[in-house]
């Protein structure tokens, strides 16, 4: 098991009544699997994944990430565990501009401290299995929308983490290109064993997964199973 | 790692030029004169410490108190007593020094040049650690026809200082003002400019003790006496043990003098060290030592540094902070890949690092080039090499390491906590409420507006001085300071100078302050005491408000007569002045009180009108010609003036000033610190608009789309501007309302120094917050302006 989500809530107080965002989520992810989140728009899939993705808190609930019990984390063990275990793909790409291509793939390696020679054979082994060697250089304004999604997620799985988050990943992309990034997604899976959790609104996108989550209105609305 | 926040850091630093240059800009202006404040403070703190014994030397001081035990007068220095005494009597006092300060006319064949010279014991150069460059330190003065001058002395004198040794010069010092000739003995370089004495010429006390009239006077204050101390000495025991002695030994003399002169003050001798005396406005540099200097100007400056460096450093934050929305993305997408909230933190502060190292170089280079202008001011010789010092390197590199982080360390924090959920999904809570930068925009216009209030006051009150009515005529009035002299002599003067029909008239009076006491009515009182003849009140148009001046019609005016000024009639409570007497008790002199002048201000300004005296007795010498002339063709004049001189007093240098341009001068210091000040209010300014400026144009960035929804829904560019200017008048009216008191305050304290003080209306405060504001305005609606006229179809598009 890799992650368990015990009885999660969400809420915010807008105007002094409580809105819940998330109710009674419960769900358990196995290392390797591919999941999609699917549902209405403002169901709450993003607020789900932030929450996996340690980026936020509930309200209440437990979280279980390989065996660390994650809201009783402090900061730091939680940091670091995110740091090693987890990869965010974004629908608007989130590149920081002023940084090259390489930098960007290289700077969560920066973060976990790793020596220079070593990031950079890293980094050097993902711009080649990515295929954008050539464009190292570059600055993200030079890239097209997909291909700015490929450096995201190589910079993604530059530090090696167990799971990867996409939030949408396809899109800000046209279908050809949304494609290719889902085949990536599934390659990554079957291949090196990384367990996928994605946000889609697309069907044919959901169909790579194996187990489908609908939400609706914060609540888990029906898992499907393919 | 290191080598990536510092790309990320520069590319920003280049991508942001506005933002760059005012921060570094207004860094490196504050940082600049910090720098400049530490070493002056660092040549204040290292007057006299090159004597390799200064710890152990100590000057010998005199306090005096008054019947009920208060202390009345510090005396810095005492007579040829206390020094011999103190050494047989107190074990601890290993040596003592003497060092009397006398001005010389010195006569090198038929040269004659005029010279400041000390008189000193002949160990002086075993006490103090002046290197001779040739000559034997111990026994050059040992003669007492042995003269030690400095290289620039010694050049002024034979024109080459190398070959001075063993030359001659002569000096007045034999009977009745005889030259006698004395010997080069010994060559010193030019003294250090933190040095309280300063060499130029130096000759044996020994010569001045030859009369066989010993000066064996316990209260007797004219020359500077110091001690050497043994090593581990305690101060306090010392001074206990010099009270002591003074108690025994001069209690003859004490009893004496009570006696005779009604003396009614106590005095105790103690010991203040050698490095205490620069700064010390007790007991000050005077009589041979130089340079004495008031701590307030440190404490002044340094504040008006701080203050730079301060507001350049909110400057810095303001605009980091404001920016920091632009830069939320970055800061999001940085933690989402793993950057924790300590990495960002050092980034963030990596980044202030760079700018404020930027700024630091920039500072250096802009101390070099204002180093010149700085010197002229405060009255230092400070040059490059002074930089190069350990304790000051060390100094600066804290100062840059502690504008880096003041500057830094907020927004790292505020930056470095963003949430990345709502800076990637545009939630930031686009709140207008920040207080803090709020306040420190008050903040630094609160500084500037005082700054330009004390400026203005500073202004008037010099002014003031300058045009205040003297209550005598200054005007076309050449002093000419002469030797001592008689009446006869004074008429030879007359005579020769009223042979020009430049010249008007003539008058005459004693050349140096003196004050004294006397009683009137039986009561004690006490008066500046002016030698003067007939002249004096008609050549400088002081009225003569009672009574009449001295008069040739009464013979007798010269020995029984005097008068006095509004303010002695006042202290001596006097009603009229028919019968009133001045009794010269311990002279047995009596004098008939003849007529009242009406108060005038020969002294400076900085004092107020003390009770005068004015006498003409022929036992009492002149040494000053206030000559007035006609204002035409004023060289030809003071040609004239010249040759009359150098005929009647051969051996004495000829010096004339104008009294209206001297009594201008007493008002020096007012004038520097009119221009320090101006100086500063003028950067302050600057550097607070330039951050204003940065703020404005953010919040312009900030609100394009709003302008752009406004201007499509028909708003005026007027209106629009207004609205972006409004929220930062606001803020200078409220840093106006704080600087109002606070600058009264200051403006109080300040004042308290002048007896004299122009009226402070409330227009000053209303025409500096006026200034600023509209300084402020300025620079805030380029920017807001220019937003109001942008296309609002272009901005809108942009989002
Ligand atoms: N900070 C917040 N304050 C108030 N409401 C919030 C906040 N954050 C999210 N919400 C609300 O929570 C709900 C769920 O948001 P979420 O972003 O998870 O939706 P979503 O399913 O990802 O929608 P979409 O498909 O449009 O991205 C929305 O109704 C949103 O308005
Ligand atoms: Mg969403």
């Amino acid at each position: 098991m890799l992650l368990q989500l015990n009885k999660i809530f969400k809420w915010v107080n807008v105007g002094g009544s409580r809105t819940f965002l998330l109710r009674d989520i419960n769900l358990t992810v196995q290392q390797g699997e591919f999941i999609s989140i699917m549902g209405p728009s403002g169901s709450g899939k993003s607020t789900l994944l932030h929450i996996i993705g340690m980026l936020d808190d509930a309200d209440e609930g437990e979280y279980v990430f390989a065996d660390q019990n994650v809201f009783k984390l402090k900061e730091k063990q939680r940091s670091q565990l995110y740091k090693q275990h987890i990869g965010f793909v974004f629908q608007a790409y989130h590149l920081i501009d002023e940084l090259t291509v390489y930098e960007n793939i290289e700077t969560p390696l920066i973060y976990q401290d790793m020596k220079g020679s070593e990031r950079k054979a890293v980094v050097a082994d993902i711009l080649d299995r990515f295929g954008i060697v050539g464009k190292k250089d570059l600055f993200p304004s030079q890239l097209s929308g997909g291909q700015q999604q490929l450096v995201g997620i190589a910079r993604a799985l530059a530090s090696n983490p167990k799971v990867i988050l996409a939030d949408e990943p396809t899109g800000n992309l046209n279908s050809k290109q949304g494609e290719e990034i889902m085949e990536l997604f599934k390659k990554l899976n079957k291949e090196d064993g990384v367990t996928i959790i994605q946000v889609t609104h697309s069907e044919k996108n959901a169909s790579y997964g194996s187990r489908t989550i609908h939400l609706l209105d914060g609540r888990v609305d029906q898992i499907v199973n393919s | 790692m290191l080598r990536n926040y510092f790309k990320t850091a520069w590319k920003n630093l280049v991508s942001n030029k506005v933002y760059s240059i005012i921060n570094i800009s207004g860094l490196s202006i504050g940082l600049a004169c910090c720098m400049l404040i530490i070493l002056y403070n660092k040549d204040e703190v290292s007057f006299d410490r090159f004597h390799e014994n200064a710890e152990n030397i100590y000057r010998i001081v005199n306090t005096s108190y008054a019947e009920d035990g208060k202390a009345e007068g510090f005396n810095a220095v005492t007579g040829m007593m206390p020094g011999p005494s103190f050494k047989r009597s107190v074990p601890e006092v290993k040596d003592f020094v003497r060092v009397q300060e006398q001005d010389f006319t010195v006569k090198i064949g038929t040269k004659i040049f005029d010279q400041k010279a000390i008189y000193v014991d002949d160990n002086f150069f075993n006490v103090f650690s002046f290197p001779l460059i040739s000559g034997n330190k111990t026994n050059a003065l040992r003669d007492i026809y042995s003269v030690v001058l400095n290289e620039e002395t010694a050049k002024k004198f034979f024109g080459a200082s190398l070959s001075a040794m063993g030359r001659v010069i002569e000096l007045p010092t034999g009977k009745e003002g005889a030259f006698e000739n004395f010997t080069v003995t010994g060559i010193v370089p030019q003294s250090p400019q933190n040095s309280s004495i300063k060499l130029q010429m130096v000759l044996p006390i020994k010569l001045n003790m030859r009369s066989g009239l010993a000066d064996n006077q316990w209260i007797n204050f004219y020359l500077n006496t110091f001690v050497v101390l043994r090593p581990g000495a305690d101060i306090k025991n010392v001074a206990d043990k010099f009270r002591q002695v003074y108690k025994r030994e001069a209690a003859e003399q004490i009893k004496e003098i009570k006696e005779k002169y009604d003396m009614k003050s106590t005095f105790e001798y103690g010991l203040q060290p050698l490095l205490d005396i620069h700064l010390s406005t007790k007991f000050a540099a005077m009589n041979g030592l130089q340079d004495g200097s008031n701590p307030i100007y440190s404490k002044i400056l340094g504040g008006i540094a701080f203050f730079m460096l301060l507001i350049a450093s909110i400057n810095f934050i303001n605009l980091t902070v404001a920016r920091s929305l632009k830069r939320a993305k970055e800061i999001g997408v940085r933690k989402v890949v793993g950057g924790g909230r300590k990495q960002l933190i050092i980034q963030f502060l990596g980044e202030s690092f760079i700018l404020s190292f930027f700024s630091f170089v920039l500072a250096i280079l802009l101390v070099l080039l204002v180093m010149p202008l700085f010197n002229s001011l405060s009255n230092k010789m400070l040059s490059f090499s002074y930089l190069l010092d350990t304790t000051l390197i060390a100094g600066y590199i804290a100062l840059f390491v502690v504008t880096s982080l003041l500057a830094g360390f907020y927004p790292a924090i505020v930056l470095s906590g963003f949430n990345p959920v709502q800076t990637l999904y545009n939630r930031m809570p686009l709140s207008d409420k920040n207080y803090l930068s709020k306040g420190l925009v008050v903040l630094q216009f609160t500084l500037t507006t005082f700054l330009i209030i004390g400026t203005i006051t500073i202004y008037l009150q010099f002014n003031y001085l300058a045009n205040f009515n003297l209550g005598y005529n200054d005007k076309n009035l050449v002093a000419v300071a002469t030797d001592q002299m008689k009446a006869g002599k004074v008429e030879l003067f007359r005579q020769q100078l009223l042979q020009d029909p430049a010249i008007n008239s003539v008058a005459v009076k004693n050349r140096w302050n003196w004050n004294t006491g006397a009683k009137v009515d039986g009561n004690d009182i006490s008066f500046r005491i002016q030698v003067v003849d007939s002249s004096y009140f008609p050549v400088l148009q002081i009225p003569i408000v009672k009574g009449r001046n001295f008069s040739s019609a009464f013979p007798s005016d010269s020995t029984q007569s005097v008068l006095v000024n509004e303010a002695f009639v006042r202290k001596a409570g006097w009603k009229d002045i028919s019968g009133k007497q001045v009794d010269f008790f311990y002279d047995s002199l009596k004098y008939n009180v003849i007529g009242v002048v009406k108060d005038y201000h020969y002294a400076s300004l900085m004092e107020k009108i003390k009770p005068e005296l004015f006498i003409m007795h022929p036992k009492y010498d002149y040494g000053l010609l206030l000559i007035k002339i006609k204002p035409a063709n004023t060289s030809a004049t003071l040609q004239h003036i010249e040759k009359v001189f150098k005929a009647l007093m051969p051996f004495i240098p000829y010096q004339y000033d104008f009294k209206d341009a001297q009594n201008i001068r007493q008002y020096a210091a007012e004038e520097k610190w009119k221009q320090i000040i101006l100086f500063a209010a003028i950067l302050t300014i600057f550097i607070s608009c330039i951050g204003l400026f940065g703020l404005a144009t953010l919040a312009a960035e900030k609100r394009t789309k709003e302008i752009g929804i406004r201007k499509v829904l028909g708003a005026s560019v007027a209106s629009i501007a207004g609205t972006l200017s409004n929220s930062f008048v606001k803020l200078v009216l409220i840093a106006a309302l704080i600087a109002f008191p606070a600058a009264n305050f200051a403006i109080k304290k300040w004042m308290e120094n002048y007896p004299y003080q122009v009226e402070i209306n409330l227009w000053i405060f209303l025409f500096a917050g006026f200034v600023v504001l509209v300084i402020a305005l300025a620079t805030v609606s380029f920017q807001a302006i220019k937003a109001a006229l942008a296309n609002p179809v272009k901005s809108l598009r942009t989002e």
